[in-house]
């Protein structure tokens, strides 16, 4: 089978920009989806040849009609299938025959309704298969290309929107026509905009390549249902981001936690789906957005204005209390109030009134013209220490909106740093508002959604200027060992690891874990302890025990040998009171580690994003504070210690109060040989390490407890 | 009934129903694809079925037959 993602893109071209679309399955029908999309493509004045195929009629709308689409003597370039499902594959094996390579299935009734649907969408892709058709859909809206040399609109949306340089993709058909609603409200428009519905065939991942290509594009927005392969959508969002420097909005709804279900390990249940969701998107650079509302903020930021280029905002406005609500929300979103050169202050001082404040936030004074705010907008955007610049209006009894909503786009469109305004109010600067949205000025009612679009424009420049880090090589790892102790578990049919496996399997990586061994009757505890040296740890091992402290299976601070010959004895008759069916294999002999600070190292196996490694607060603590960070595995180096910095742990690490700092660097290293024993071994489910008790600066880390649960 | 009989009236009924006069319809035609059936006509076509033949069909069962010859064979379980 040929590659299919390559096919995609190449089928792709011909779905947004096709010079001839049949329309298969049109009715004549008023309200009907196959009517409708006929009437779209028509009233949406699309540049090409428009075909219907209704069988049983001549003609559709004055346009000449078909029986079947292999009847057509032109040739075609897109199909859009709006038949029912029960016979859509017929219509696309026709498509097969008539050499048609690019279809949109609008029809319903597939995987959304059950079995039947299920083997029906099956069919389709065998018939795409067949024919190296690529095919958008079923069950979606259609698409729209609003490109004035195409302008097609091949979809049941009431209205054709304007062109713009934002790329929507939703997963929802009925989200698109709300969208669609809201955007025209705000005066936005798209460049592409694509349901793409049960993406049976063509993914997100497809129509995200294909917007990182496309020139109209400036941002990219997508809405999802299900992550059905996150590590595709992450290298996607990277791959955008670096080869186009375009940003990737995502709005993912679930976000429940009904993904953190009854978990057998700490991080197990402390990683919930949308926790994962949440840091596997902040990894790739994809900026998530809670609704619709936050999410065209930030795009229309993209479509219309340069990124920053750093967090130093000028703020100019005509009342003082807005200024300061603008601070405060700066301020509060991480950006920085610009310091204004001398050069800058002295331009002010003779452009504006004695009563003016001609530090940053400048207030121009409730009666300033549109000329005062256009010196002070030309001082502030002069100003090299200036990267951005917020222009408040409140619409006072004196104040020409209009005006100064022009003055406001034109010093956007003069100089090469994002100009955003907020003309705060509705009914009175309405018609600014309008002039703003017409030149492209990102506007925001609110100064605090203004300052925190502005502030996730500088995170996503940040993240263009930064280097991603380099995958860091890791030596002394024995991989075959770990794999030879998972394989015998597997094969004992067990679904977790007893502790000194597990130690083992940790060693195999290098991650350090105390010296230990396991004893089989009181004077091999005794002996073990002697050899490895006092204090130690003895700790029940059992394959029917997961959870040994519940059952008095773990005694601290042994100190001799006659202790450990006692304590082994009375460790077993612990268990045997308290589960009397479990089959023992001995009792783990472990040195004891001197006290640190304890943290906790986790892996997950998630379904979408695959294994994700796991950092946090450890002990006794870990779900009382809830305090950690998720990574994406593989890591490098860099990811791992920011991990670590996230952490709230962080401080308490890095010498809080006084105290000796702990050794930082040896728990990256050990995350990152977490990170590799995750990529090398999927068949574990969940791995905790809690504690890891980490030393002072240079003395280490030590895996003191660890649990590795495994698939079923 | 004779099944000729029976393929004799559906194709009566489809003519009436799906306005076919003239057309050359085929046992393994389909309703939707072949013969422009909408949804509504779907409908109206196992209506006229069930007068035509003085039967009461199972409406969901009926409603997924798909072809002029399986409505033949579908329609000669009733009569």
């Amino acid at each position: 089978m040929p590659d299919r993602s390559a096919l995609h893109q190449a089928n792709l071209d011909k779905i947004f920009t096709p010079r001839s679309v049949a329309i298969i399955g049109a009715n004549t029908k008023k309200g009907t989806v196959p009517f409708d999309i006929l009437y779209s493509i028509l009233s949406g004045e699309f540049n090409g040849l428009i075909l219907p195929v209704s069988p049983g009629k001549q003609h559709i709308a004055g346009i000449k009609a078909y029986k079947y689409v292999v009847d057509i003597e032109d040739p075609v370039d897109l199909g859009v299938i709006v038949f029912p499902s029960t016979v859509a594959h017929m219509a696309l094996e026709q498509c097969g025959q008539k050499g048609i390579k690019s279809v949109i299935i609008i029809s319903a009734g597939f995987r959304e309704v059950g079995e039947k649907g299920i083997e029906r969408e099956k069919q389709l892709l065998e018939i795409a298969q067949k024919y190296d058709i690529s095919f958008i859909g079923p069950n979606c809206l259609g698409l729209i290309n609003t490109d004035p040399k195409v302008r097609l609109n091949a979809s049941f949306a009431r209205q054709m929107p304007a062109a713009g340089n934002i790329g929507f993709l939703s997963q929802s058909g009925a989200l698109c026509t709300a969208v669609l609603d809201f955007a025209q409200a705000k005066g936005i428009g798209f460049s592409k905009f694509v349901s793409f519905g049960n993406k049976a065939d063509i993914s997100e991942i497809d129509l995200l390549y294909y917007l990182m290509r496309d020139e109209a594009t400036k941002a990219i927005l997508l809405y999802l249902e299900e992550v059905s392969d996150g590590r595709a959508l992450m290298q996607a969002a990277r791959d955008i981001r670096e080869q186009s420097g375009k940003p990737l909005l995502i709005i993912k709804s679930g976000r429940t936690q009904e993904g953190a279900s009854a978990a057998a390990s700490h991080t197990g249940s402390l990683a919930g789906s949308d926790d994962i969701c949440d840091a596997a998107f902040e990894q790739a650079g994809i900026l998530r957005c809670d609704n619709i509302e936050q999410m065209f903020h930030i795009a229309t930021a993209f479509a219309y204005a340069p990124i920053p280029e750093s967090k130093r905002v000028a703020i100019i406005t005509n009342a003082g209390g807005p200024g300061v609500l603008t601070t405060d929300a700066v301020v509060r979103q991480g950006l920085q109030l610009a310091r204004f050169s001398e050069a800058t202050t002295k331009v002010l001082k003779k452009a504006l009134p004695n009563t003016a404040n001609l530090h940053n936030p400048v207030d121009v004074i409730g009666d300033a013209t549109a000329d005062r705010y256009e010196a002070a907008m030309e001082a502030a955007l002069q100003d090299e220490n200036v990267d951005g610049l917020f222009v408040i209006l409140t619409p006072q009894s004196m104040t020409d909106i209009d005006a100064i909503a022009h003055q406001v786009a034109a010093a956007s469109k003069k100089y090469r740093k994002p100009v955003y305004a907020s003309f705060m109010g509705e009914t009175d600067v309405a018609s600014g508002v309008r002039i703003l949205q017409q030149n492209q000025v990102p506007h925001y009612t609110l100064p605090e959604s203004m300052a925190k679009t502005f502030a996730a424009a500088c995170r996503f420049g940040e993240l263009l200027r930064k280097s991603p880090g380099e995958p860091t090589p890791i030596t002394g790892m024995d991989v075959s060992k770990a794999k030879a102790i998972l394989q015998g578990a597997k094969e004992r049919e067990k679904t977790y690891l007893q502790e000194f496996e597990a130690v083992e399997v940790l060693n195999a990586y290098g991650i350090p874990a105390p010296k230990g061994a396991l004893a089989t009757s009181p004077e091999e505890a005794a002996r073990i302890a002697k050899t490895i040296g006092f204090p130690v740890v003895l700790k029940i091992q059992s394959d029917d025990i997961l959870h040994k402290v519940d059952v008095g299976g773990v005694q601290m601070n042994i100190q001799s040998e006659a202790e450990a010959r006692a304590t082994y004895e009375s460790i077993l008759s612990n268990v045997r009171e308290r589960q009397p069916e479990v089959e023992i294999q001995g009792v783990y002999v472990v040195r004891q580690v001197p006290p640190g600070e304890e943290v906790i190292l986790g892996l997950k196996q998630d379904p979408s994003f695959g294994p994700v490694i796991l950092f946090g607060l450890g002990g006794i603590f870990t779900e009382i504070y809830n305090d950690f960070s998720l990574r994406v595995a593989p890591l490098t180096k860099k990811e791992a210690l920011e991990m670590v910095r996230q952490a709230r742990a962080y401080t308490i690490l890095a010498s809080a109060r006084g105290r000796q700092p702990k050794d930082v660097n040896s728990i990256v290293d050990a995350l990152l040989r977490l990170s590799q024993l995750a990529m090398a071994h999927p068949g574990i489910r969940e791995l905790d390490i809690n504690p890891l008790i980490v030393l002072d600066e240079g003395a280490g880390c030590f895996a003191v407890d660890v649990k590795i649960l495994l698939n079923q | 009934m004779e099944r000729n009989d029976i393929k004799t009236k559906v194709l009566k009924v489809i003519s009436e129903v799906l306005d076919t006069e003239g057309v050359v319809i085929g046992e393994d035609d389909n309703f939707v694809f072949d013969l422009g059936a909408d949804s509504m006509q779907s409908l109206q076509l196992v209506a006229g079925f069930e007068e035509e033949f003085n039967i009461e069909m199972d409406e969901d069962k009926a409603l997924e037959v798909q072809t002029v010859g399986a409505a033949v064979d579908f329609i000669a379980q009733y009569v």
